[in-house]
């Protein structure tokens, strides 16, 4: 009996690994390129492969391990991260609760931690943790302001049965109650449920003026084109994750006209010459579309680009103080981070504070429109 | 190295390895001791048991959303939110399994399937469980007032849990109820007529199989302290019946093998395809699957067997010791009625397998069932021990009417059978099959057994199942697998099964079939011997030779009617019965 | 809720249960021949869907790539099989069928995918691309193990679906894809708005239904093939070899996946993990219908195809929990009146 164990034990012992060298800056990334949230964690990840080999002008080393969108194996990859390659940084996830997941472990760990979608923990937990999206009250807002100026009054709701679907109708709720608009439908869909009818039928009995999906990418698309099939004519909105290709090519003309908020990146083309962002989006975008096809453009590259940025701007800081692979190195650099001012990154420009650990204002939104098959910046 | 030595020390590994390993391979191996603990439920449901469950998950996830809800919203001691969750899970096990563990075959699967991913959505909508973003901040276990909140302090919580849990259910397997319940899977039938309530039964496996997953719940709950649905999904579930196959899912430390293999598996592809494809991220569940296809190629039961092979065993175990006698049921008055079966019926569709039979037994007395090949015997056999139910007419058994009642309690009124087709468990040995006949004898029951309290109660079943053994002549074989016997052999144990239940009225179903002639007379002697201790007999049997010289009177069936009855000189002169075996008349006069 | 909400409802109830029926005549199919419970049939929709709308695009889907890499697999291991056996007549039939059929079919494909407006060549190519896929799975993850208890075949079919999800990712990537209609006809009657798309998909499954059910339950061959499920040695008597039946019974499940995924394509967003939750509602259905008879099981299909549909409208958030909560006493119902098959297994 339990001659197994010994089998296991013995092959644990034989596979321990070895820290990174020092000087070089070690980046432990999980994200989840499989999964549910495969189509936004293949995005994150490409973008990994445009960045430089040196951050702040120093070496850096990138782990990249995939977390399958699973929070139980986004967590054991941040441990491992953490343990055994002595990360300065880690970076990561997909979902809210892998990053969720990842955010806990890193702040016990005091690692700082760049995440890449929102967190669902109280500010006061986020000391280490600086996020690099907008913070989807801050997109939602530009969608209510918008329904404001439009004189909509009742929003009806579909959206995911999942944390984003959770988290976009929070925002929705957040900003349409003290504008006086009433969100009267919450219906929820999975994205690879292949009907809708009955939720979009729930929708149009309610007959809003106006229809908000909480989806992201293709996904978004399925309750659009059911109501518009279904003699729907008035505004349907979105949110930042739904804007890509994809969606519209899905979509068709059904689409036509959808308006979602997103980062300026999306359209550097048309952003006005004197915006900052302009120039970092429109390079970041060239070299992404050069690397994986043209109108490859979307909001979760970006992320990684903008939290790639965030680092580069915080580690020379940090290197004064400490080296690479020490408590007081990633001390410093949380520190570095967080006084970090006016970066520019691809979706906005990033003021870190000490109460404010995403840093982004109205700059960080656009509102686009799909017009004539393409998202375009409504002016 | 024998098996004792290894497992020694794997157990000593298990013990030092804090001290060997590194922060994250801890974590590995805390990760490994959680996933245990729920395949060891399954293991036991599943493997042991037959009854396939995709819902575990749904059960880790009660367990550790019980805790993080009680600890961060009431401030309650995480050591008092494990008994809570553990009242919680025994009660929607309860519900659940007494509506699924009803379902049969495919059924089961699916009804778990079903219940496994409408508990995941529940999970994901409710308000109080944080929907789908979950509770975070959930406070790691104390120990007098000491944050267990490291990989390497939860270690030892993690897997001195798993470990005792694994020896208790090996505890439990090697007892009474553990006999029952590995006879659940494929020998239901034959587990009721020794008196096994195999429905209830089930429940009960279906039940531990919950705690331990909601052990395991709790223990996630408070190790990774932030809860959300995902790693209770379907998935999971099905993620933790891949464990138990993989592993091997009759052995209890399969369990572990299981869990170490397919977290390790997925831990080294994560290390290894990025250097092997360069942007690889989505072939790492490409070539998991593959491997788990070649894996069950190759070991077909799972890695544990696979690996026991290649260790030598250990020394041979001593027969059971001498132990106080069970008490046994006092025997009828001379002449008693014992069996009264009167105008039974039992049709299967058109036909008419029993029709309008009578028959009496008295005490002391040997009766032969005789009829050429489908007179309805062993349907007759079926009706009286209550494996079927009569469509019409009445059995009395000592003057209670006993053609209501199910199999088990007619067993426990003192009748044991014999089955036309060896009913024995294959893989378990001669001692374990002929003790599960004295199962109405002993009171071990689940606790007792995985505590190991009822050794003395264990004995006594043991030595009595040792002495029946040697009574039918197969002490040689005592420790090995029935499965290997001879057909014969086979035969002899289930005699001896049918003895161990100390039965008035043995009912034996062809018991001299594939016998060669010395073992008839030993058989005929044993059947004397047991007449001559008290006990009836009904016998169906198609060797003449042996019933002739054997019973006291025989009933003649023919078409599931009687032919005809009376003492063996009689019958063998009965123009009607000739007749009726017409092929068969060299055997008659022989 | 108002009859017309009810009547849309009604509509689109139908149209999903006619796809479960498909799935789950197919499950059936697989079952009662092998044994097999074969997790991995809705992946023959995902990748017949998103194979034909890669050929819309113009590209080559790497199903194809994969097509040519099993059949040389398969041709690999029988082919050993025919030289060691002292056979090497057989290599001729081997190659052609495992290495000169795939290559034909990628014939086809690169010829498909340079005619965008011809949909009907697309479709059959697709046809061609996803059911080899059958017998190819039997051959390689089944047919070595087919003595084995159903719980090993299950945990089997349960690796195949993670290989080919995963490998569904790797060739389709992450987003949705959607393909035109066969056309853009659609009836109006009352209130309702049925598209041609429906029809075929409700006409389809009906023809499938009827044909399966002609075949399994009405002749002689049909039952044969049943029978290798239970009984090995009959059927060779037979002169039906077990591989041989469930070789067909994969190829057959394979083409039904594959034309269930041209069906719905246009009428839905597939991924490339759509497979495995529409599975598990046909396989409801299956299960409904005993996993033996056609008819049962279809109407099993629809019985859930209305569940959904209507706990989408009243509670959407917890419909997959009403649809498989309320799944559990139909089981209750089905495994207490199914005639009663003793199941104990060695």
């Amino acid at each position: 009996m339990l001659k197994h164990s010994l089998l296991l034990a013995s092959a644990l012992l034989a596979s321990l690994g070895c820290g990174a060298s020092a000087q070089e800056i070690t980046v432990g990334v999980t994200l989840g390129a499989t999964g549910p949230g495969a189509s936004l964690g293949i995005h994150y990840k490409n973008a990994f492969q445009l960045f430089p080999k040196t951050l702040g002008g120093h070496p850096v080393k990138y782990i990249i391990l995939e977390d399958a969108t699973d929070p139980a194996n986004a967590a054991k990859n941040a441990r491992k991260l953490i343990a055994e390659d002595k990360v300065d940084v880690i970076m990561g996830s997909v979902s809210v609760p892998s990053t969720t997941q990842v955010a806990q472990i890193a702040s016990e760990a005091k690692t700082p931690m760049i995440a890449l979608s929102p967190v669902a923990l109280p500010p006061d937990k986020l000391a280490w943790i600086f996020v690099v999206p907008q913070p989807v009250p801050l997109m939602m807002s530009a969608v209510v302001e918008h329904m404001k100026t439009t004189g909509v009054k009742t929003v009806g709701y579909v959206g995911f049965s999942d944390s984003w679907g959770d988290l976009v109708l929070k925002a929705l709720e957040q900003h349409a109650n003290p504008a006086g608009i009433k969100v009267v439908t919450n219906e929820r869909y999975a994205r690879a449920d292949t009907s809708v009818t009955g939720q979009v039928i729930k929708v149009l009995a309610a007959n809003p003026d106006a229809v908000v999906v909480g989806g992201s990418g293709t996904g978004g698309a399925l309750p659009h084109v059911g109501l518009v099939e279904r003699g729907y004519k008035k505004q349907i909105y979105h949110n930042h994750g739904t804007v890509n290709r994809e969606f519209i090519k899905v979509g068709a003309k059904a689409v036509e006209g959808a308006i979602a908020p997103t980062g300026p990146l999306i359209v550097p083309e048309e952003l006005s010459a004197d915006n900052p962002i302009k120039k970092v989006a429109s390079e970041f975008i060239q070299r992404y579309e050069q690397t994986f096809g043209a109108g490859s453009r979307n909001a979760f590259a970006g992320y990684s680009y903008d939290g790639f940025l965030l680092l580069n701007a915080g580690v020379p800081g940090a290197m004064a103080k400490a080296k690479p692979g020490t408590p007081e190195f990633r001390s410093a650099l949380r520190d570095a981070i967080e006084s970090a001012k006016n970066v520019v990154g691809a979706h906005g420009i990033y003021n870190i504070t000490a109460k404010d650990h995403t840093g982004l204002d109205n700059r960080a939104r656009v509102l686009v429109q799909v017009k004539e098959g393409a998202w375009r910046l409504m002016k | 190295m024998s098996r004792h030595v290894a497992g020694l020390a794997a157990l000593g590994l298990l013990v030092a390895a804090p001290f060997l390993l590194s922060e994250f391979h801890i974590a590995l191996m805390n990760y490994i001791g959680l996933a245990s603990i729920v395949t060891l439920g399954l293991v036991l449901l599943t493997g042991v048991g037959g009854l396939t469950s995709f819902g575990q998950a749904a059960f880790v996830g009660i367990g550790a959303y019980t805790s993080a809800v009680l600890t961060t919203s009431y401030g309650i001691s995480p050591w008092l939110t494990l008994p809570a969750g553990l009242a919680l899970i025994a009660v929607i096990a309860l519900f659940l399994g007494s509506i699924t563990m009803r379902l049969s075959g495919h059924f089961l699967p699916l009804g778990t399937i079903a219940w496994g991913i409408a508990i995941y959505f529940v999970f994901g909508n409710l308000e109080m469980l944080g929907k789908y973003s979950g509770i975070a901040e959930i406070p790691p276990l104390h120990l007098f007032d000491k944050p267990l909140s490291d990989g390497r302090e939860v270690y030892y919580p993690i897997w001195l849990v798993a470990v005792s849990l694994l020896f208790a259910v090996r505890n439990l397997l090697d007892s009474r109820i553990g006999r029952a319940i590995r006879a659940l899977k494929s020998r239901g039938t034959m587990a009721e007529s020794v008196g096994v309530d195999t429905s209830r039964l089930k429940i009960i496996i279906f039940l531990l199989a919950a705690l331990l997953a909601g052990t395991s719940g709790w223990l996630y709950a408070h190790f990774m302290r932030y809860v959300n649905p995902t790693p209770f999904n379907i998935n999971s579930g099905i993620d933790y019946l891949f464990m138990a196959v993989i592993g091997g899912s009759s052995h209890v430390w399969g369990a572990v093998v299981g869990a170490g293999v397919l977290t390790l598996l997925k831990e080294w592809l994560k290390d290894i395809l990025p250097k092997l494809i360069e942007h690889s991220g989505n072939y790492e569940i490409v070539v998991f699957g593959l491997l788990i296809v070649l894996l069950m190629h190759r070991t077909r039961d799972g890695l544990l067997p696979f690996l026991v092979r290649l260790l030598p065993a250990g020394e041979h175990p001593k027969p059971p010791a001498a132990a106080e006698s069970l008490p046994e049921r006092p025997r009828p008055a001379n002449c008693e009625r014992m069996l009264d079966v009167c105008q039974a019926n039992k049709r299967f569709e058109a036909l008419a397998a029993v029709r309008d039979l009578s028959f009496e037994l008295d005490a002391g007395e040997i009766l032969g069932l005789i009829g050429p090949n489908g007179a309805g015997k062993t349907t007759m056999f079926n009706l009286i021990s209550g494996v079927l139910p009569a469509d019409s007419g009445e059995i009395r058994f000592r003057g209670e009417r006993i053609d209501r009642l199910p199999a088990r309690e007619i067993a426990r009124r003192g009748v044991a059978r014999t089955f036309q087709h060896a009913n024995i468990l294959p893989g378990m040995t001669v001692l374990d099959n002929v003790a599960l006949g004295a199962h109405l004898r002993g009171s071990g029951g689940v606790i007792s057994a995985s505590l190991r309290l009822d050794r003395a109660d264990e004995a006594r079943l043991l030595w009595e199942a040792r002495m029946r053994i040697e009574q039918v002549g197969l002490a040689a074989h005592m420790f090995d697998l029935a499965g290997n016997l001879s057909l014969g052999s086979q035969r002899a144990v289930e005699i001896a099964r049918a003895m161990c239940a100390d039965p008035v009225l043995l009912l034996l179903d062809e018991p001299a079939a594939g016998l060669r002639h010395l073992e008839k007379q030993k058989l005929a002697a044993l059947l004397r011997d047991l007449r001559g201790s008290g006990i009836s007999i009904l016998l169906v049997e198609h060797d003449m030779d042996f019933v002739m010289g054997l019973v006291d009177r025989v009933v003649v069936m023919n078409f599931g009617e009687k032919l005809s009855e009376g003492v063996p000189q009689q019958i063998q002169r009965d123009p009607m019965v000739i007749e009726a075996y017409l092929g068969g008349v060299n055997e008659l006069v022989a | 809720m108002t009859i017309d909400i009810a009547l849309w409802l009604t509509q689109d109830a139908i149209t999903n249960g006619a796809v479960y029926a498909l799935l789950a005549l197919a499950l059936v199919l697989v079952y009662t021949v092998t044994r097999v419970i074969f997790v991995p049939q809705g992946e023959f929709i995902s990748f017949a869907a998103l194979s034909l709308a890669t050929l819309q695009a113009g590209k080559v889907p790497g199903t194809v790539y994969l097509l040519m890499a099993g059949g040389a697999l398969v041709a690999l291991i029988d082919g050993v099989a025919a030289i060691r056996a002292a056979q090497p007549r057989r290599l001729i039939g081997i190659v052609i069928l495992n290495i000169g059929l795939p290559a034909a079919v990628a014939g086809a494909a690169s010829l498909a995918a340079l005619r965008p407006d011809n949909l009907w060549l697309q479709m059959l190519v697709t046809l061609a691309i996803v059911t080899p896929f059958g017998p190819i799975i039997y051959r390689l993850a089944f047919q070595p193990l087919a003595g084995m208890s159903v719980l090993v075949l299950l945990i089997i079919a349960v690796a195949v679906h993670y290989l080919l999800t995963g490998l569904g990712l790797v060739f389709f990537g992450g987003e949705g894809l959607r393909s035109p209609p066969l056309s853009d006809f659609s009836l109006h009657v009352g209130v309702l708005n049925i598209t041609a798309q429906s029809l075929w998909v409700i006409f389809s499954s009906i023809v499938l239904i009827f044909t399966l059910w002609l075949l399994f339950e009405h002749t002689l061959y049909g039952k044969a093939l049943r029978a290798t499920a239970i009984n090995r040695v009959g059927a060779r008597l037979v002169g039906i070899s077990a591989a041989f039946a469930g070789s067909l019974s994969f190829t057959l499940a394979a083409l039904i996946g594959a034309i269930a995924g041209i069906l719905i394509s246009p009428i839905t967003t597939i991924y490339y993990d759509t497979g495995f939750i529409i599975s598990l509602k046909g396989f409801v259905g299956a299960i409904i219908g005993g996993m033996v008879s056609y008819p049962v099981a279809a109407a099993g299909a629809l019985l859930v195809g209305f569940l959904e549909s209507f706990s989408s409208f009243w509670w959407s958030a917890f419909k997959e929990s009403i649809v498989f909560t309320l799944i559990i006493p139909v089981l209750l119902w089905r495994s207490l009146t199914a005639r009663h098959v003793d199941e104990e297994e060695e």
